[in-house]
């Protein structure tokens, strides 16, 4: 039923009139049964080119593509067995409801009243009973979206791969279609791929979460732990909020919780969690990495670092400050909102400080 | 990026084993292209430089830099360049007159409806009844009081041709401006630009690449007209295609006919070539019937409308008389002499005629049939998929249809009246000659449909489980049926009404009705002529309607699907 | 496997025209004829051949220009059996390209020798001279009297007004040309038809299309062969029918087997039945104006009396010998200016 999936060096090379454009470089994934691991990623990173290598759509450059254990790197679409969502839903505009949902399994050959029992059953598990004989372009966005979805579901395939199928739709809708996808894809337990560059989607339905760069995976992992362990700036940067300020190695010896001290703008010192694999040495350049909600904004004090209030915003439930640190680097912190909070001015001067145990360093 | 370095292997993986289909359908395409356009061609330019197995200089001193030749070159250009001026500008009128103006949309409608019936009928027809008009003792010389007119020549040619022509102007000039987004003529008005600056600075210059379309269509096609100048050129003005048909019909001249028809090749192909590179794939001219009476474009100046309608109706008046005299012709005892109405030349057309109308529909529709499955396979494979030497493949399906019809024919009987493929007399030659030339609009009809498919509906179908097969009937078919439709369309008006290359091709075993109507005009039988081309007119004209209507229905149904769905 | 036979489909589809070939019909009881007879004319005839012998004639009408040519390039693999009709120069060139087939019909003793080929390569059929037609109404309003000499027609008063045949593509062009070339002299022939041809409204590809616009009044005069000026005297229009007085050639009209007939038997009893009487007085009969070559048939439209016409005799082989050059030196002198 549901199956394993596994990327090896799986690599797309695109050449267009004798220029060559690296889609996908060498990605290893490794994907459980029943488990919805999300590619997410800005445009052109990649990862709408490996979900279609899985589908079979193209043919990977190089690296094979193990479903269940077996090699279908270049097996045609038509014999994968895996069910395919559209970012544009690709309902066929000249049949019905009923015969879209119906066109696999008829073209499997099988009996019209069976067809018929798991159309319906299909058509209610994405609450669209009712509407069989209307045309994909009577629906409305979200209605063609289930369709599509039940279109699939009825084939019961081993492997779902969705392309970006919410990115069309708007944002009330969005929310509603995400928890409902990660459902139905629970109740069945099938093993789902899913692309999105929208990183609260990912974080939201996936069991873990692949974040790509122009062709590269940059960290497979949890949501949590993409969240509170980015392996890069970029990561940091593309899941929430980062504020990233370059630093240089002060003391390269970890202390025995692996912390170590680097130098910021302006000579203070800092000290945060390193958890890369190099061997530092004092003098060398990395990136402090601490998110907005975990800065703490005070009275300037000594000893402490110190920038300039350049923006405070109310948003409700808290407090953003933009800081202005080191004459160039703006720090933006979240506060918590409470009733007596003191805030801070424009251009008052005041102090932030973060806790070692929620501040990394990179080295990208 | 050390993974991302390319094994030539797996680049240059064989087509045979990754599409096996396509590697069939690619061998089966060439091999048909091998022996029905290239080897004819080849045939011909062998036939035009060498005399006995060797390049003879002396034949092409006599063929091609003689005065005589040289004069019928410039004629056939000059020709082409006035017809395609003139036949534009008078589109372009007609285009504004129905869609710019507030006329009334039955009439708009009715203007739309008769400029069909040039594009329809026989090309010569309106030759014939020019001739009867306007010719020395014209009746609507006789009627106007003007005195002789001497019609043949460059004059005459020049006018039928217009009025042969310049519906297709009118046609692609009107897509334009019915597809133009009537958005910008609102932004200007409500900038305070009056309805002239609207005309000059906003339609018109919008209008430049249909313009430019239509004036190489017209060329190409008076380029290669040969039926025309065969009735009202005369020997004053002689042009290429109807010189070469002299060479070859009348001094079995095959080497002197070949080099005429040789020198039309470069004109052609440049045409050919100017329009690939202005249109792409864009300039097939759909005839959809919609005759735009959509009023939220502004409507021109007053002064302009009234003189587009006046020009249109002027026009369309001597249109209609042109036919009439047709009409009338084919009612009458002896043109002339005895005009008491009389059934008898259609008794006549249904006694002796039966054979060429019998002949000429089973040669139309065996080759619509054959010329729409083949468009459709190649508008498939050139729209969808990838293969070397794609772009040459593109070129070469559509070599015979850039080439004047004469060349065509020509080159078939270099190619076919001798071994190695011994055709003449045969159903394979006429038909070939038509598929392979009038299958370009549905095979262009069907690229342009796929580009507006998304391929993600042929994806979803595979992935579902379909084979590609199934994909293609089930999904990509029933899409592009309109295409398919317009492509047949044009294929079946084209072969009822070709002459060009027919007249080469006729043998004693098929008769065709256009060439039948020819020899009953070069042998006096004018009423029975008249009677030929009615028939024609009318069969053509309800084939016409038939597939027009097939499409409405076709389309009303679900064209609003195709294009919503696919505009995210 | 729906590949497979997909690929068969498609292959069939391109391939099936070829074997459309067409009903072969190898009976004795059909026959395929280019005919550079009239197509009217023609119908009639073999109607009548039809109903005499049951043998069914396929039939393409061609002008002489384009059946020559046409047979001469099909020389290796012959499309029709027979050539019907056209004059008898056609077939001479035709037998200098060996295409046609030696045949002596049964009865052709009794055509006079002139009437067909020494070498029973053809046979006459009918016996059209040149003649001039002019429409009497062009006549009446000029003042003037029906053309009697060649010299009439190169007048101003015909400028513009002269239809005839294009000497490339018919035989009735090239009888002009021996009618000129006998009776005035090659050079003089040529030079007038110089200042001819500046009279001269258009050049038609068949001999007779002439005619219909001179009926009409487009034209006011043209040269054509009599059958045909004839036959739309007939219809009533308003013309008349003269010679000059420098006299004119005539035509034969021949017919032959081509050299690898497919159906020889069929063509056999064509130019069998051809050649007796029931041809010429089916002709006379349904006033097909052909002179028959059959001086015992009797002919009784005054019109066709050859006696009253001064006819100049050009041996057939002297016109198919020169018939290309004539019409070469047609092309290059006469019609560039």
């Amino acid at each position: 039923m549901s199956v394993s999936l596994e990327l090896n060096n799986v690599t797309k090379i695109f050449s267009k009139d004798s220029e060559k454009f690296c889609a996908v470089d060498n990605i290893n994934l490794s994907v459980e049964k029943g488990e919805l691991v999300t590619f997410l990623g800005p445009s052109g990173c990649g990862k709408t080119t490996t979900l279609r290598m899985i589908a079979g759509f193209e043919n990977p450059t190089s690296g094979s593509i193990l479903i269940s254990g077996k090699d279908m790197t270049n097996v045609p679409v038509n014999e994968r067995a895996i069910g395919f969502v559209f970012q544009n839903y690709a309902l066929f505009p000249h049949m019905t409801i009923f015969n879209n949902v119906g066109y696999g399994l008829k073209a499997r050959g099988e009996k019209d009243a069976d067809i018929r029992e798991k159309i319906l059953k299909a058509l209610s598990l994405v609450d669209l009973n009712g509407d069989e004989n209307r045309y994909p372009n009577q629906l409305s966005g979200g209605e063609q979206q289930r369709v599509a979805l039940a279109r699939v579901i009825v084939m019961e395939p081993s492997l779902l791969l969705m392309d970006e199928p919410l990115s069309n739709l708007d944002a009330k809708l969005r929310i509603y279609m995400r928890t409902e996808i990660r459902r139905i894809q629970q109740a069945l337990g099938i093993t789902c791929l899913y692309v999105t560059h929208d990183q609260s989607e990912a974080l939201t339905v996936s069991d873990r979460i692949v974040v790509m760069s122009r062709g590269k995976v940059e960290q497979i992992g949890t949501a949590l732990e993409i969240y509170s362990n980015p392996l890069s700036t970029f990561v940091a940067d593309f899941i929430g909020q980062a504020n990233i300020i370059p630093a240089v190695v002060d003391t390269a010896l970890s202390d025995n919780k692996g912390n170590i001290v680097c130098l910021l703008p302006g000579e203070k010192s800092v000290k945060a969690r390193y958890y890369g694999k190099n061997s530092l040495k004092k003098g060398d350049n990395l990136f402090l990495v601490v998110r907005p909600e975990n800065i703490t904004v005070e009275k300037v004090g000594k000893d402490l670092l110190t920038g300039v209030v350049k923006n405070c915003i109310f948003v409700g439930s808290h407090v953003e400050y933009d800081l202005l640190f080191g004459e160039k680097y703006i720090v933006k912190a979240s506060i918590d909102f409470k009733p007596d909070l003191k805030l801070y001015k424009k251009n008052e001067k005041v102090s932030f400080s973060f806790d070692e145990n929620t501040t990394l360093f990179l080295d990208k | 990026m050390q993974s991302c370095i390319l094994s030539k292997k797996q680049e240059h993986q064989f087509l045979y084993r990754k599409d096996p289909v396509l590697f069939c359908t690619l061998i089966i395409i060439w091999t048909c292209f091998a022996v029905f356009i290239f080897y004819p061609l080849i045939r011909l330019l062998y036939a035009a430089f060498f005399s006995d197995g060797h390049i003879s200089i002396e034949n092409i001193k006599k063929n091609f830099i003689n005065v005589y030749t040289l004069k019928s070159l410039i004629n056939s250009l000059l020709l082409a360049t006035a017809v395609s001026i003139c036949g534009t500008f008078l589109g372009y009128i007609f285009a504004l007159a129905v869609n710019r103006t507030k006329l009334n949309p039955i009439l708009k409608s009715g203007i739309g409806a008769i400029t069909i019936l040039p594009l329809i009928s026989p090309p010569f027809t309106s030759s014939i009844s020019l001739t009867l008009a306007l010719g020395p003792n014209g009746t609507l010389l006789k009627l106007l009081g003007i005195p002789n007119a001497n019609i043949y020549g460059f004059v005459g040619t020049w006018i039928s041709e217009t009025l042969t022509y310049f519906p297709v102007a009118f046609m692609v000039i009107s897509a334009i401006l019915n597809t133009m987004s009537a958005s910008l003529d609102d932004a200007a008005s409500s900038l305070g630009a009056k309805r002239g600056r609207i005309f000059r600075t906003i339609t018109l210059p919008l209008s430049v690449p249909a313009i430019g379309n239509s004036i190489l269509l017209l060329f190409g096609s008076s380029l290669a007209d040969f039926a025309t100048p065969l009735i009202l050129g005369g020997h004053k003005f002689p042009v290429l295609p109807t010189q070469a048909y002299l060479q070859i019909t009348g001094m079995f001249d095959l080497n002197g006919g070949s080099s005429l028809s040789f020198l039309l090749i470069i004109p052609a192909l440049l045409v050919f070539f100017f329009q690939q590179v202005l249109i792409g794939d864009k300039n097939y001219v759909t005839v959809t019937g919609k005759s735009g009476a959509k009023s939220k474009f502004v409507p021109l100046p007053k002064t302009l409308q009234i003189i587009c309608v006046c020009v249109a109706s002027i026009i369309i008046l001597f249109v209609l008389y042109l036919y009439f005299i047709i009409l009338a012709g084919s009612f009458v005892k002896v043109w002339g002499i005895d005009n008491s109405l009389t059934l008898r030349n259609y008794a006549y057309v249904f006694a002796n005629g039966k054979k060429a109308v019998s002949d000429t529909l089973k040669i139309a529709i065996v080759s619509t049939l054959l010329g729409s499955v083949l468009a459709v396979v190649i508008g498939y494979i050139i729209g969808r998929k990838n293969f070397p030497a794609k772009g040459f493949l593109d070129f070469s399906a559509l070599l015979n249809y850039a080439l004047p019809g004469t060349v065509v024919g020509i080159a078939y009987i270099a190619a076919f009246n001798n071994k190695p493929i011994l055709l003449t007399g045969t159903m394979t030659i006429l038909v070939a000659a038509y598929v392979f030339r009038y299958y370009a609009t549905g095979i262009r009809s069907v690229i342009a449909s796929l580009q507006q498919i998304d391929p993600a509906l042929e994806e979803a179908s595979l992935s579902l489980g379909a084979n590609p097969v199934h994909t293609f009937t089930h999904i990509t078919i029933p899409l592009i049926i309109p295409a398919v439709l317009t492509g047949m369309r044009y294929l079946f008006i084209h072969c009822m009404t070709a002459i060009s290359a027919t007249i080469f091709l006729v043998s004693a075993r098929w008769t065709l009705l256009t060439t039948r109507i020819l020899e009953s005009m070069t042998e006096l039988q004018f009423p029975q002529a008249s009677a030929f081309s009615i028939v024609l007119i009318i069969l053509v004209f309800a084939a016409d309607a038939l597939i027009g209507l097939g499409m409405k229905v076709y389309t009303k149904q679900f064209s609003g699907n195709v294009q919503k769905e696919n505009k995210k | 496997m729906f590949k497979k036979s997909f690929t068969v489909l498609i292959c069939l589809c391109i391939l099936l025209p070829a074997f459309a070939k067409g009903s072969s019909d190898t009976s004795a009881a059909t026959l395929d004829v280019y005919s550079i007879m009239p197509e009217k004319y023609a119908t009639q005839v073999f109607g009548a051949f039809t109903k005499d012998t049951g043998v069914k004639v396929n039939f393409v009408r061609l002008s002489s220009g384009e059946a020559l040519s046409r047979i001469i390039a099909e020389k290796n693999n012959p499309q029709v059996d027979c050539l019907w009709g056209g004059p008898s120069d056609t077939y001479d060139a035709g037998i200098k390209e060996n295409v046609f087939e030696q045949y002596k019909p049964a009865e052709s003793d009794k055509i006079p020798a002139n009437y067909r080929s020494p070498d029973n390569y053809w046979t006459g059929i009918g016996i059209i001279p040149l003649c001039f037609l002019t429409n009497t109404d062009f006549l009446k309003k000029n003042n003037i009297k029906a053309p009697a000499s060649w010299y009439d027609l190169i007048q101003p008063v015909y400028a513009n007004g002269l239809q005839m045949a294009d000497a490339r593509t018919s035989g009735t062009a090239t009888e002009r040309i021996y009618s000129l070339v006998k009776a005035l002299g090659e050079t003089e022939a040529f030079e007038y038809q110089k200042k001819l041809n500046a009279n001269v409204q258009l050049y038609t590809k068949s001999g007779a299309g002439g005619a219909m616009p001179v009926a009409t009044g487009q034209a006011a005069a043209g040269i054509f062969y009599l059958v045909d000026a004839l036959d739309i005297v007939n219809q009533g229009y308003p013309l008349v029918i003269s010679y000059p007085k420098e006299g004119v050639t005539y035509g034969v009209e021949g017919s032959g087997i081509l050299k690898g007939a497919k159906h020889l038997a069929a063509a056999k009893k064509l130019m069998d039945w051809a050649s007796t009487k029931k041809l010429g007085e089916f002709m006379v009969a349904n006033k097909i104006c052909y002179i028959p070559t059959r001086p015992d048939v009797k002919v009784t439209d005054p019109a066709l009396d050859m006696s009253k016409m001064k006819l100049i005799e050009a041996p057939s082989v002297w016109k198919g010998d020169n018939r290309k050059a004539f019409i070469d030196k047609w092309v290059n002198e006469v019609i560039q200016h």
